[in-house]
């Protein structure tokens, strides 16, 4: 099949579903109303609650739940074949990605901008909340390990993706100062940290990590990993606006410019899909139900998106007609850029045996080839180019690693400190969150840990949407367009949760591994028993919330209506 | 401005307001949430009182609250607004 026609494609379930079944969901079932006062602008308190404009949170939207996930999900899950992936993502979008993102948002404003903790209190029970709290702590975890092991698989497949992201970095810190303390204007900012950050990106190719410090440091894990975690603890203990935001400001041009580009890169290049339409059901890390679906995460359905869409999206709506463009639309668009990542991987290698070897070496490699195949056809040297598609990957895992480290620093304090004044200490909590994601960066096979992290994402959107479906519930809502997809996504990510736990306790067990590996699978086995667990419970909280919601809207017999 | 230029306008705006989005919201908030931590610290220092902790002497309060008056409202929604732990995730 030709490139071009998955993109045609995905326009078209874009259009139809954005269109028609997010139109019919909006008007019919949620019934917004412009007239309505959102939070925003009911609790408006210029930080937190700010009515903005809905291209402005478009633009925001995006940033949040686009990161590195629906880049690499599609470069793994084609070890299946691309036609199941394909299928996936315009199906997983179109029933279920856009109904979490919207409706969470949506219920998230008709709950006085209540993010995912206080609407679990509220809608479900105070029980639910606590253990939602513990099973964000462990899925934020697998998502540093995740994301940790691209961006170290990343730096020693690619020898010049280190010079680069020390530049990006140089350039985004220097941006932070040259806004927030020397107060320059924004667009000569912008215009010498990017350049400095391009800069970098063609320094790489002449002066990569194996010619300054040896091929064996550039090759080593244990070096990109303290890396990795080292730039993350900074993000999470230093000002914000200090070091965090004022590289992914930097990084969002990169990544914006390189997407862009890209993808009219494969317009003109229109290239065929080489690799098989489909290979086994079964495959290394497991069967194409479940562990295809949560591998690829983002791009189909990610519970990622509902964390963003409550508490940052909604509490700045200001207007509920808006929560449609905003959560729907920018779903749809991750949808189309995990179809570019599937072109890549698809398009790019002659044969399955050269996929393989290249997967092998990671995700990141893939994506760069991809990146720098596509930008070669606009001018730009393959070299340079795959330089410019690692750092591409880098920034995508490493800002989400940085906020994700951020929260699991506050959560520490929040859920540790009675027991010890000590966990309030921020440099405490960022050092635990450091050491247990680098403890699986370092330990853990990646495909078992990104299935692990996919699950977790899933189970997340899943509890997500039992929430959708019991504010839909209480008001007397037809909820069926988010409870099946809840039941679906509810029994795959636990069958898959199960499944990779299982797999690797039983090589603990049976002592077939050893070593690194041994601790690597124990981790790893025992967060996903305890994600299954959680989620269990919460599950049957959730039940007993929608009997009681049902129990609220059947008629008394005898009553008077 | 005729109908088009409106909506040639529009899409630029639009454009504009997109890549703003992207690139700059989040670091505004933020420093939005910087100035905000500061003046709830300001307040509650200067206006302790509203809250039943007199720190400052009430001449110095009293002169300074003219200034604070148009924070005031906005403080308390703040100070009393239910938190919780994933707000932290924005």
């Amino acid at each position: 099949m030709n490139s071009v026609v998955v993109l045609i494609l995905g326009l078209i379930v874009f259009f139809v579903g954005y269109r028609f079944y997010a139109k019919y969901v909006d008007t019919k079932i949620m019934k917004s109303d412009p007239k309505r006062v959102t939070p925003a602008k009911m609790y408006m308190d210029g930080v937190d609650f700010m009515p903005t404009s809905k291209n402005i949170l478009f633009g925001y939207q995006f940033k949040s739940i686009a990161g590195a996930a629906p880049i690499i999900g599609p470069i793994i899950a084609i070890q299946w074949g691309w036609l199941p992936a394909l299928i996936w993502i315009l199906a997983g979008a179109f029933f279920i990605g856009w109904v979490q993102d919207y409706s969470t948002a949506m219920i998230a404003m008709r709950k006085d901008g209540a993010s995912l903790g206080g609407l679990s209190h509220k809608l479900i029970s105070p029980r639910a909340r606590i253990i939602l709290l513990a099973f964000l702590y462990f899925y934020l975890l697998l998502i540093a390990g995740a994301f940790g092991n691209v961006v170290v698989s990343t730096a020693i497949g690619l020898k010049a993706a280190p010079i680069a992201w020390l530049f990006l970095t140089i350039g985004g810190v220097l941006a932070g100062q040259m806004i927030y303390k020397w107060k320059k204007d924004i667009i000569l900012t912008t215009v010498v940290t990017v350049v400095i950050a391009l800069v970098g990106i063609w320094l790489g190719t002449v002066a990569p990590s194996d010619k300054i410090i040896g091929a064996s440091l550039a090759n080593s894990r244990w070096l990109w990993t303290i890396a990795a975690f080292v730039f993350c603890y900074f993000a999470a203990v230093l000002p914000i606006w200090r070091f965090a935001l004022p590289i992914n400001y930097v990084a969002s041009y990169i990544v914006f410019l390189g997407l862009f580009f890209g993808i009219i890169g494969i317009f003109i290049l229109h290239p065929n899909f080489t690799l098989p339409a489909y290979t086994n059901f079964s495959i290394k890390i497991g069967p194409l139900w479940p562990i295809m679906f949560v591998t690829i995460a983002c791009g189909a359905i990610s519970g990622w998106h509902s964390l963003v869409s409550t508490s940052g999206t909604a509490r700045q709506l200001e207007n509920e007609l808006d929560a449609r463009p905003v959560g729907g639309g920018v779903m749809f668009v991750e949808m189309m850029l995990a179809l570019f990542a599937l072109i890549i991987a698809g398009t790019i290698y002659a044969s399955s045996a050269e996929y393989g070897a290249a997967i092998a070496k990671g995700p990141g490699a893939i994506f760069a080839a991809g990146v720098s195949k596509f930008l070669g056809v606009l001018g730009l040297p393959a070299e340079t180019g795959r330089s410019y598609g690692s750092v591409m990957m880098i920034v995508l895992a490493v800002t989400i690693m940085q906020l994700v480290i951020r929260f699991m620093r506050i959560a520490t304090s929040e859920l540790l400190s009675d027991i010890s004044p000590i966990f309030r200490n921020a440099h405490v909590g960022t050092f635990i969150a450091s050491i247990l994601g680098m403890i699986l960066v370092l330990t853990g096979w990646w495909q078992y840990l990104w299935v692990l992290f996919g699950g977790a994402n899933q189970l997340m959107a899943s509890l997500a949407l039992m929430l959708v479906t019991a504010y839909l519930m209480s008001e007397g809502k037809p909820a069926a367009y988010a409870f099946y997809p809840m039941i679906f996504m509810f029994v795959t990510t636990v069958a898959a949760l199960t499944y990779t736990s299982y797999n690797l306790l039983l090589k603990v067990f049976t002592g077939a591994v050893k070593g690194e590996a041994l601790i690597g699978n124990t981790l790893m086995g025992f967060v996903g028993i305890f994600l299954v667990l959680a989620a269990l419970v919460l599950a049957a909280e959730g039940f007993k919330a929608f009997k009681r919601y049902k129990l609220m809207r059947t008629p008394v017999a005898g009553a008077k209506t | 401005m005729s109908e088009d230029e409106k909506k040639k306008g529009g899409f630029f705006q639009a454009v504009k307001e997109f890549v703003y989005g992207v690139a700059a919201h989040d670091s505004a908030r933020f420093a939005l949430k910087t100035r905000a931590s500061m003046e709830h610290l300001f307040i509650l220092i200067t206006m302790g009182d509203m809250l039943g902790v007199p720190i400052l002497p009430p001449y110095y309060s009293l002169r300074l609250l003219p200034y604070v008056v148009p924070q005031i409202s906005t403080w308390k929604r703040r100070m009393l607004r239910e938190k919780d732990l994933t707000d932290a995730l924005a």
